[in-house]
């Protein structure tokens, strides 16, 4: 009996303990509530869509992709801005590395947020919660813009697609126009600077970063109703390649008053500038990327060491000063990106002056070619001879043996592609180097510091160095791969100018007259030159075509990443890239001269580029394709 | 103990084995596809490049869906193609290259021109599309050996077509040398291979004009074979090239 009894008050214990629900969330997992409900939750999940934002930055490449630490095959590599020893030709981004999949992940992130913050928006202000509506549409017409930038019209998706809940037939979406993503970039950014604050933390947007970004985007939609030339229709009548040329006008319109609104808010850098101070405007110029403060800087992605690094001074220094993991100099300027600067002697056509009535120009020292040099330029490349960290960069390419009587002529025919002769150089394969008696007396190796060697690309091939972006004053110990942390600089006012100036010029061409266009271009152009230490324009006479904006947008922006896209967008790629050999400066020393002489050549390599007319509109990645048969593919893949 | 355990382990590798041997049963594609793209004006192969930058045959095949994605046939350097793996079915095909589109539509999407053929693929199926190329490139004479080992090549261009929205400037023009016989854009000897880009619209004055290339980069190496072969462009979408046959010249 007492058994019995035993065994029912067991039972009933149990009984009552198993009244406890179990269908409880799990609470290892982090649940809506808890992040929609605090202002540290959203920073939390803002900090991960922003890190997720595709931008080209430092850890960008072409064949790489985005985000990947080893930038080896450099984007200015790739647009002609540069040679490196790893990239010897034009190319479309690897598609295997194609963003596409990632930027449809990012967009789900932020229709997700825009979906259920509207359900937490009693806990906050409306002001703040309007922002963050306003910073998450940011976030997806940029994603957007580097869909379209790269493939023309894409699936539109401006909700959560729910699956398996929906039927899959209906997650199939077909690709919108190029037009409609354009001007659905154009209304989330409207948005976005309509409900945005005037300021945010740093490495985050603002009303006037959706405003900057409209201007860039704006002014792609423009460039590509004017000059494309391609076009796709899928079977419904759709163009997803291509813009009517009708639209131009307005989105070049939309460009110049998206870059208009950021007047004022924003200035170009110029803490350390002073008129007519040649040697300010080039320090100026190289603070200006490293200046937290700057007022220049508009959208920012920021680094630290040594969570979240890269490694661009590593790959990037000039030979003699090469780091530990031994890489170096991977970006070489081109010849053909520093001609477009000012205070350098030209021939008539253009090119770098080099030779007096069919004689090498002598120089004391390799510098004094640039002596007069625009200060940008100094601020953007490492010049032979120049100063880096301290250290004259020295760059040669060989002694001159030869006799000096009468002046040297040139060593190869104008515009061979041959080696040079042998016969009076020498010149050293690598950095060990045996030292050249120089008649007279004394030593020199015949290849200076930082090359140029003949077989060890390590070196200034193109006779030239990035100066652009490598921290001034970074200890050779920490020159390290994934030991950079310098901030990236993704949109800067005189992007914005130069929007504002290209979008003004291309409206007064297709005879807008309603705005002084002409002449706000001209002004415009004018502060970027100005603050460049570059010649002035005289007046808006001199913007004779447009490829004198275009320039200076080249010569502002370059080694930012930026180039290769305004090289597509202007349909211009294919005709600069068409079995074209880089042109580099070689700097000789004339041993009996005690001089330098330099020699203008093509690349030593032969490297040949050619941009295939394909590639404006990139394939897209065939797996996608294969997972709906609604997505059809860009045109010639 | 042991002879037991190999025992067990044979027979499944063997049923393991076996069960791979699994029949589709789906025979192999055999059917063929064969044709040419033809020149309207000239009634030869219109010639092209070896790979993607050439014409190329494209297949849709209708017999299982509405909307399938497309399926690409290379044509061969002299505009013939041959495609001996396909499967039996109904397909709309068409051509793409440097030539007028076969299928064309207006500024609002409709489909204004629609020249794509619908065939039946079974055993061995024929199809020919006659095409009006953007330019028609001939030579004029044989390339000749000059005495200091270059060889110079005279040509002109034409246009192919009346039509003005197919008229675009052209854009540039080049004399592809090659050690082998496939030669075009994609496969060509940069160090020797002359090219003339124009600006604009410079070269429309050129059409019907005899222009002459000299190869660059000093004499060619010799005891060998040169092919030879003139290249050129307008620009009009993806700006294919339209190509002379190829011409050989011995450097003895």
């Amino acid at each position: 009996m007492k058994k019995i009894t035993y065994t029912v008050l067991c039972f009933l214990v149990c009984w009552t303990t198993a009244c406890k629900k179990l269908d409880v969330p799990p609470i290892n997992i982090v649940q809506d509530k808890d992040v929609f409900t605090s202002p540290g939750g959203i920073q939390a999940y803002m900090a991960r869509i922003y890190s997720e934002l595709p931008i080209e930055d430092f850890r960008y490449s072409p064949q790489r992709g985005l985000n990947f630490f080893w930038i080896i095959s450099p984007f200015s590599a790739v647009s002609g801005e540069a040679l490196s020893r790893d990239q010897s030709s034009a190319m479309q981004e690897n598609v295997d590395e194609s963003p596409w999949g990632d930027c449809y992940k990012l967009i789900r992130d932020v229709n997700y947020f825009l979906e259920n913050m509207p359900k937490y928006a009693a806990t906050y202000t409306p002001a703040e919660v309007n922002s963050w509506m306003g910073e998450a549409r940011f976030i997806r017409a940029a994603t957007y813009f580097a869909l379209v930038k790269r493939y023309g019209g894409v699936p539109i998706v401006d909700k959560v697609l729910q699956f398996p809940t929906s039927n899959v037939d209906d997650l199939n979406i077909a690709r919108s126009s190029e037009e409609e993503v354009y001007d659905f970039i154009a209304t989330d950014l409207d948005y976005a600077y309509a409900n945005l604050s005037e300021s945010n933390q740093v490495g985050r947007a603002n009303k006037y970063v959706a405003a900057g970004f409209k201007s860039r985007a704006m002014l792609y939609a423009g460039s590509i109703a004017k000059y494309n030339q391609i076009s796709l229709v899928d079977a419904g009548g759709k163009r997803v390649c291509g813009i009517p040329s009708t639209k131009a006008v307005t989105y070049f319109k939309a460009a110049y008053d998206a870059a208009l609104l950021l007047e004022n808010k924003y200035s170009l850098y110029k803490k350390a500038w002073a008129a007519g101070d040649k040697d300010a405007q080039y320090q100026n110029y190289v603070n200006l990327f490293f200046d937290e403060t700057s007022p220049e800087n508009i959208f920012v992605r920021q680094y630290h060491y040594p969570e979240s690094v890269h490694g661009y001074d590593a790959y990037n220094v000039p030979r003699q000063l090469m780091g530990a993991n031994g890489y170096s100099a991977e970006v070489n300027p081109t010849l053909n990106f520093v001609e477009m600067f000012d205070g350098i002697p030209k021939n008539a056509d253009g090119t770098i002056k080099t030779t007096t009535a069919g004689k090498y120009d002598l120089y004391t020292n390799t510098v004094d070619l640039f002596a007069n040099a625009e200060p940008r330029l100094r601020a953007t490349v490492i010049l032979p001879g120049d100063v880096f960290k301290g250290q004259s960069i020295e760059i040669r390419r060989g002694i001159y043996t030869g006799s000096s009587a009468g002046g040297i002529s040139p060593l190869l025919p104008a515009g061979s592609t041959a080696n040079y002769p042998t016969a009076n150089i020498v010149q050293s394969s690598n950095a060990s180097q045996t030292p050249y008696n120089l008649p007279g007396g004394g030593t020199m190796n015949p290849a200076g510091l930082s090359g140029v060697f003949t077989g060890d690309g390590t070196a200034a091939i193109s006779g030239f160095s990035v100066r652009k972006l490598l921290v001034p004053d970074k200890p050779t110990s920490e020159v390290l791969e994934n030991r950079s942390d310098q901030t990236w600089i993704e949109m800067r006012y005189a992007e914005v100018l130069l929007n504002r100036a290209e979008a003004a010029y291309e409206l007064n061409a297709l005879g807008q007259n309603d705005k002084p266009y002409l002449q706000d271009a001209f002004t415009a152009t004018n502060q970027i030159r100005e603050r460049a230490g570059a010649t002035m324009l005289a007046s808006a006479a001199d913007l004779t075509s447009v490829n004198v904006i275009r320039i200076e947008r080249r010569k502002e922006l370059g080694f930012e990443n930026k180039t290769w896209w305004d090289m597509r967008r202007w349909r211009v790629a294919d005709k600069e890239q068409n079995s074209t050999i880089y042109r580099v400066l070689m700097p000789f020393y004339s041993a009996n001269d005690k001089k330098y002489f330099f020699d203008a050549r093509t690349d030593e390599r032969n490297s040949r580029y050619t941009f295939d007319v394909r590639w404006y509109y990139e394939q897209i990645p065939n797996g996608e394709i294969q997972k709906s048969q609604k997505l059809i593919q860009n045109p010639g893949y | 103990m042991k002879k037991i355990f190999y025992m067990i382990a044979i027979c499944i590798v063997a049923v393991a084995g076996s069960s791979c041997s699994k029949l589709d049963n789906y025979p192999d594609p055999t059917e063929t596809l064969t044709g040419s793209v033809i020149d309207a004006g000239t009634n030869k192969t219109l010639q092209t490049e070896n790979g993607g930058g050439g014409t190329r045959i494209k297949l849709i095949e209708i017999s299982w869906s509405d909307n399938p994605t497309p399926f690409y046939i290379s044509s061969m350097q002299d505009g013939t193609f041959n495609y001996t793996k396909l499967f039996a079915g109904k397909n709309v095909i068409s051509a793409e290259g440097a030539f007028v589109p076969l299928v064309q539509t207006d500024a609002s999407g409709a489909t204004i021109v629609d020249k794509s053929q619908t065939v039946d693929i079974k055993g061995t199926t024929n199809v020919n599309f006659s095409v009006d190329p953007f330019l028609r490139i001939e030579w004029i004479g044989e390339p000749v050996l000059n005495a200091d080992g270059t060889i110079t090549a005279s040509f002109k261009f034409t246009r192919g077509t009346t039509d003005p929205n197919f008229q675009q400037d052209i854009t540039d023009v080049h004399l592809f040398v090659n050690s082998n016989k496939f030669v075009g854009n994609n496969n060509f000897d940069n160090r020797y291979s002359p090219q003339i880009d124009y600006n604009g619209s410079d070269a429309n004055a050129q059409v019907g004009q005899t222009i002459t290339l000299t190869t660059k980069g000093g004499p060619l190496p010799t005891k060998r074979e040169y092919f030879l072969r003139v290249g050129a462009r307008t620009n009009y979408g993806l700006k294919y090239y339209n190509y002379t046959d190829v011409k050989t010249v011995t450097v003895p």
